[in-house]
């Protein structure tokens, strides 16, 4: 990447706030990473790339809810965002199924989730 | 547009009665056609519990409590079909997170420094740079009210402002990311989970202070963390955002990491320095100051991980926003990393104040084990057990300490029932002792002689006199230690002390284990009149500690056993006695 | 100046002054176990915790400045029941091995015991076993005594920049050991025994030879000779409530006959004999150009030592003259022994010394046996002689003056102020300048290099010309000079020095490891002025003038650097790994 002025910070920020498209995080700090989130990575991963879906599959820090790692937070447009915990592979399986091309939310996986809508994640400014 | 209505029984674990419930209410909206308007889906955790059935309904965003049956009829005609709001339903979500140090955790790919800037990243450091005026940050930090969060809570502008004022061309800031605590984990989180604001952070305090140098001190156990602040590093050297001529101007900062062995010492600030400097971590006296003659002797600012991810939005927000969070005297939010016996563990970052009732039921969920809380630990072996009675106090700085505990880093350890706080204290204690550096004699003697008497406590040598020696020696490490690791090792032992003596006294007049702890306070017998000779007891223990046969019957070796309570767990009959 | 305030009475004291020291001029002495004047604080022991009125806390006086306004309390019960605690756990961990104790009646922690008045033992006792390390047969360590104050440590590495000693492992496992966990004998230590006179305890002591020397004494068949070193009278002295610096020479040449010895040397002698030498070999490097200049001292074995483990390129410039005390003990056993018609294998030759370092050199080449035989049979040091004065019973102020034996006792005022620290330089330069001007010095006294700097330069005009000099003392010092030397040869200009002393101990012989415990920058002082003053009583102060040497070197060795002084009075140098392994 390029040397960065000011101008630059505000272009890519705009740039990727502009970015409306669907994503998974998955928690990928340590407590994630012990609790088996390098699997449930792979999992979903390979199951987008299988199914050609359109959505990007990232990792992200400890969202602080260590006794549900592997947390595996999803945003499909016109869903509610969820964070899913306690993620097995076979669970991060029906999460593609279900949730993302069945358009579907999941029994007794949700811990937690975010009412407002996908891309106004409130930055600091 | 499609309703969702999330449900979950908070006062259990199990999805039983939750079912029940989704089935009795899909019923019901079947009955008015409104079942393919609505989903209902169980939730695993809402982040409110003991509210009996709580329903949270989108995309109203309602929060109904101690919902019963009888009131879903009132919910499918009123709210689901008629969009009101039952105000009787309504459960007051009361604690709420708030997230500064934390915000980009789990939101942002750390690894990815467009993520961070699409985040509003390095908008900070461009502010400071454009305005060029370091006094500017100084008092807006000043305002902010920010004290350091490795637990001393000295103000940060402060610190700051010392090295800033001293004449010298080379000066150093550092990361101090030496973590250790036990059950401590928020730094590590934020490097793992964030590295580019904890980055900037330094960057902005090289600015101020005039150094042109930084160090991530990291403890190596660390790795991931390690990798990451690593690959954050190369990348903001490769953007231009570390080295010459940072965002255009003329400021160059360059920062690099070293690693540390895992000597918890290595946290207090001397010593982490003598570390870097690659001499055996010992702690030196003070003064002078880091501040003022710190590493290579010269001006040197230490932080803490979680201070330097507050300086952005300090900078951004304002400091006057910042101090608008938290106590008259301490300002903005805290991160806990909540362990032990609770529901959920994790990392909790609300505004100072909050009380600790908040933190370990509203957020924590309060025991998991369903036992009674007892007390929580808080500042790790330099800190202090806080009974449930003080639970309503507000979490700062000096209230903490009022009650025989610090703030330190953010550790907050729950405690049940089971747990024996002679056991407790030597846990702690036992740290201590290992991790002393061995330099001053109050901590190195002090602390293994303490040791010793908790040991002989709990092993039912105890002697009245032995409480009174306990207070002598930690009155004496306290005064006569030189660093705050042996300044503060006896606080578990002297609030354990102070708020449980009557525990202390058990073990020691009745030489008994209220919490059935200390293994050599209590033991395992099989009530031969109960046993129904079926042997599982026999294949169950790890330490073949009991024999015998079924004609016979079976006996525990009370040489052999190891205190694990495997045989009680899995005796059907209940034929073991602890006692 | 700041002001401040110490249990109510005002001070004033330059800014920095820690409160330790200040409240010495209130006539208040805080307790300490680790701080000692040569060494910067390390603040381990925590017993001189003070209260700073206005503060919630305790501080340690010993690493606290006095700042302005300050209001101290020194003593209050609570304080001192802080101390009496530290100083019982300190207790706890130290064995109760104090009656057989090298230390017993001059240990640091039993008089602060004492003065407490500790009469049992609060804390129970645990001492791990460590074993005793005397692979060096000069210096022992018996970490299992050590209350890790850390004296050792600093005097070794910043004092002496030898890095032999360092603390290994933590918490209540740390111990005292030369990195590595390896043998003091393969470390890099050159037994100068700085550790040993700064240890407050017997962690570390000098290795303890006093049962050869008595078994030698009382062996029939021996003929048992002795001889003193500079520094030994000015400090003897201390151990027997003698004013600090008292020069003792002429009641020990008494006492040493009374222990029992046959005949008594003085190294002061040997020391004359050796300015012939060296005085000699800096003429022929200085005017006749042979031979590389700096020309450096040579009398020091610890700087010997270091120079061949650390600084072997420096070997050309180094004195092939050995140390008095060799030269001494190489001369009784030839010439001495000659015209007294003794057997030389007979003889056995004691040398008393302010030095440990001298217990290794006495084997440390083959050079050492230039006689036919081991040319110094036993060093010991000036603390193991007050002890065998002690076991004799000897009532030293009482005793009567006496005279050495003659060929190897008398001696002039250059050969005494070898004892301190740029005295070997004087001695030389008082010599050189007669052997090159062929004139006697109009003033013989070189204030320059006198005096406890750690690096002296100066230069002295000889014949019109200038010699540059440097004098170095403390073994961390000599990096400065050698490094000057390094550079201009590097840059291939002139010579910074042409004359280099150096002189592993802090203010030289009468600093050195083996003297009475207790050394300070006052002590060094008043023994230097105790030599000093010797030097100004004596008849004779230049070396070349002592009717004795004249006469050994006509009677015996003919010239200065001739064959046979080449043989008996000179030693070569080789370059020696840092570690043995």
């Amino acid at each position: 990447m390029n040397r960065l002025k000011k101008e630059d910070l505000n272009r890519i920020k705009a740039e990727c706030r502009g970015k409306k498209k669907d994503w998974i995080k998955v928690g990928y700090s340590t407590c994630g990473v012990a609790a088996g989130a390098q699997e449930v990575f792979a999992t979903l991963c390979r199951e987008v790339k299988e199914h050609h879906l359109d959505i990007e599959v990232k990792k992200c820090g400890c969202a602080g809810m260590c006794y549900a790692e592997p947390l595996v937070e999803v945003n499909v447009e016109g869903m509610p965002r969820v964070f899913y915990g306690k993620v097995t592979p076979e669970t991060a399986d029906k999460i593609i199924e279900k949730h993302v091309r069945g358009k579907m939310l999941m029994d007794d996986h949700i811990y937690d989730l975010k009412v407002h809508e996908a891309g106004a994640e409130a930055g600091l400014s | 547009m499609i309703k969702r209505i999330f449900i979950r029984d908070t006062n259990s674990s199990s999805a039983d009665k939750a079912r029940d419930f989704c089935n009795v209410l899909r019923n019901q909206l079947r009955e008015k056609q409104m079942d393919e308007k609505v989903q209902l889906i169980r939730a695993a955790d809402m982040g409110v519990y003991n509210q009996g059935i709580v329903m949270r309904i989108l995309p109203d965003d309602l929060l109904y409590g101690q919902v019963e049956e009888k009131d879903i009829p009132r919910i499918v005609s009123e709210t689901i079909c008629g969009g009101k709001r039952l105000n009787d339903l309504m459960c007051h979500h009361a604690a709420r997170q708030c997230r500064i140090v934390l915000r980009n955790c789990g939101v942002v790919d750390p690894e990815s420094i467009e993520d961070y800037i699409a985040q509003d990243g390095y908008q900070a450091l461009a502010k400071v740079l454009e305005q060029n005026d370091p006094e500017k940050v100084l008092a807006e930090l000043k305002t902010s009210g920010l004290r350091g969060r490795g637990g001393a809570g000295y103000p940060t502008w402060l610190k700051w402002n010392l090295a800033r004022n001293v004449k010298e061309s080379q000066k150093y800031v550092i990361c101090n990311g030496d973590e250790g605590d036990p059950g401590a984990y928020m730094d590590r989180s934020v490097l793992e989970g964030d590295p580019y604001s904890v980055i900037e952070g330094l960057t902005i305090a090289g600015f101020v202070t005039g150094a042109s140098k930084g160090y991530f001190y990291i403890r190596a156990e660390y790795p991931l963390a390690i990798e990451r602040i690593q690959k954050a590093i190369d990348q903001a050297y490769a953007c231009g955002l570390l080295g010459e001529n940072i965002l255009g101007s003329t400021f160059r900062f360059d920062a690099e990491v070293r690693l540390g062995a895992g000597a918890f010492v290595c946290g207090e600030e001397t010593a982490l320095i003598a570390s870097i400097e690659g001499k055996r971590g010992y702690p030196r006296p003070r003064p002078p100051y880091p501040s003022t003659q710190g590493l290579w002797g010269k001006p040197t600012v230490i932080n803490n991980v979680e201070t330097l991810a507050n300086i952005s939005p300090i900078i951004l927000k304002s400091g006057k926003w910042f101090a608008g969070i938290g106590t008259e005297t301490s300002k903005g939010t805290k991160v806990f990393a909540v362990t032990g016996k609770v529901k959920n563990s994790g990392l909790v970052e609300v505004p100072m104040g909050t009380s600790i009732r908040e933190i370990v039921f509203d957020i924590g969920g309060g025991a998991g084990s369903g036992k009674k809380v007892k007390a929580v630990q808080t500042g790790g072996p330099s800190g202090g057990v806080i009974p449930e009675d003080f639970f309503n106090t507000p979490v700062g700085y000096e209230n903490l300490q009022k009650i025989g505990s610090i703030m330190g880093s953010g550790g907050m350890i729950v405690m049940d029932e089971s747990d024996c706080m002679v056991d407790i204290a030597k846990f702690y204690l036992r740290f201590c002792v290992d991790e002393s550096c061995g330099k001053c004699a109050p901590c190195r003697i002090g602390g293994t002689q303490l040791l010793n008497l908790l040991e002989k406590i709990s092993d039912g040598k105890g002697e009245e006199a032995h409480l009174a020696a306990l207070r002598r020696i930690s009155f004496a490490m306290q005064k006569a230690s030189l660093c705050g690791l042996g300044q503060t090792a006896p606080n578990p032992v002297l609030s354990t002390l102070n708020y449980f003596e009557d525990e202390y006294r058990t073990h020691v007049l009745e030489k008994r284990c209220p919490a059935r702890k200390c293994g050599r306070l209590f033991r395992y017998s099989i009530i031969q009149e109960k046993c129904k000779r079926c042997g599982l007891c026999v294949r169950n223990c790890p330490s073949d500690a009991i024999s015998g046969n079924r004609e016979k019957g079976y006996v525990i070796d009370e040489a052999k056993c190891s205190r694990c309570g495997l045989c009680l767990e899995t005796c059907k009959p209940n034929a073991i006695l602890r006692g | 100046m700041v002001k401040g305030v110490i249990n109510g009475i005002p001070v004033e004291v330059k800014a920095g002054t820690t409160i330790l020291e200040a409240a010495k001029q209130v006539q208040i002495n805080i307790p300490t176990l680790c701080k000692h004047p040569d060494l910067i604080s390390s603040a381990a022991c925590g017993l001189c915790v003070v209260k700073i009125k206005k503060l919630n806390r305790m501080l340690r006086a010993c690493t606290t400045p006095l700042e302005e306004g300050m209001d101290v309390q020194t003593h209050d019960p609570e304080i001192v029941e802080t101390r009496r605690t530290v100083l019982e756990l300190i207790l706890s961990n130290h064995p109760n091995d104090c009656l057989t104790c090298g230390r017993n009646n001059n240990c640091e922690l039993q008089k602060l015991v004492a003065d407490f008045g500790i009469r049992e033992e609060s804390f129970e006792k645990f001492v791990k076993e460590i074993p005793a390390d005397d692979s060096t047969g000069t210096i022992v360590l018996e970490p299992q005594k050590c209350i890790k104050c850390g004296r050792c440590v600093e005097v070794c590495q910043d004092i002496q920049n030898v890095w032999a000693l360092s603390f290994l492992e933590r918490g209540v496992h740390t111990r005292i050991s030369p990195a590595g966990d390896i043998k003091l004998a393969e470390s890099p230590c050159v037994q100068c025994g700085q550790c040993s006179a700064h240890c407050p305890t017997g962690a570390i002591f000098e290795k303890d030879d006093t049962a050869k020397v008595w078994r030698a004494i009382q062996d029939p068949e021996k003929y048992c000779v002795v001889q003193i070193a500079p520094a030994v009278r000015v400090a003897i002295g201390e151990a027997f409530g003698f004013p600090l610096g008292t020069n003792l020479t002429r009641k020990l040449y008494a006492l040493l006959r009374r222990l029992g010895f046959e005949a008594v040397f003085d190294t002061n002698f040997g020391a004359d004999v050796t300015i012939m030498e060296e005085a000699s070999e800096f003429v022929e490097r200085f005017v006749h150009k042979k031979g590389t200049l700096p020309l450096i001292t040579t009398c020091c074995p610890s700087w010997v030592d270091f120079m061949e483990k650390f600084h072997p390129d420096m070997i050309d410039h180094f004195s092939s003259c050995k140390s008095p005390h060799e030269i001494v003990g190489a001369l009784a056993k030839t010439y001495f022994a000659k015209e007294k018609k003794i057997d030389p294998s007979k003889m056995v030759m004691v040398s008393i010394m302010p030095c440990t370092s001298k217990k290794y050199e006495i084997t440390r080449t083959g050079e050492m046996f230039a006689s036919g035989f081991q040319d110094v049979d036993i060093a010991i040091t000036t603390r193991e002689l007050a002890r065998m004065i002690k076991q004799a019973g000897l009532d030293f102020s009482h005793l009567p003056e006496e005279n050495p034996d003659h060929l190897l006792g008398d001696y002039t005022g250059a050969g005494v102020i070898f004892g301190a620290t740029g005295g070997v330089m004087e001695a030389a330069i008082r010599t050189a300048y007669f052997l090159i001007t062929e004139q006697k010095l109009p003033k013989v006294e070189f204030e320059n290099v006198r005096g406890l700097k750690g690096v002296k330069e100066t230069s002295v005009s000889v014949d019109g010309q200038e010699v540059r000099i440097a004098v170095a003392h403390g073994l961390a010092n000599v990096e400065f000079v050698l490094d000057k030397i390094r550079e201009a040869k590097r840059k291939k200009e002139p010579v910074p020095y042409h004359f280099v002393e150096v002189m592993a101990c802090p203010g030289g012989c009468v600093g050195g490891g083996g003297q009475p415990y207790g050394v300070t920058d006052e002590l060094r002082t008043a023994r230097a002025r105790g030599i000093y003053g010797d030097d100004e009583g004596s008849a004779l102060r230049c070396s070349h003038e002592n009717p004795y040497v004249q006469k050994l070197y006509n009677e015996f060795l003919g010239k200065p650097l001739g064959k046979k002084s080449h043989h008996l009075l000179h030693t070569a140098y080789k370059s020696r790994p840092i570690y043995k392994r």
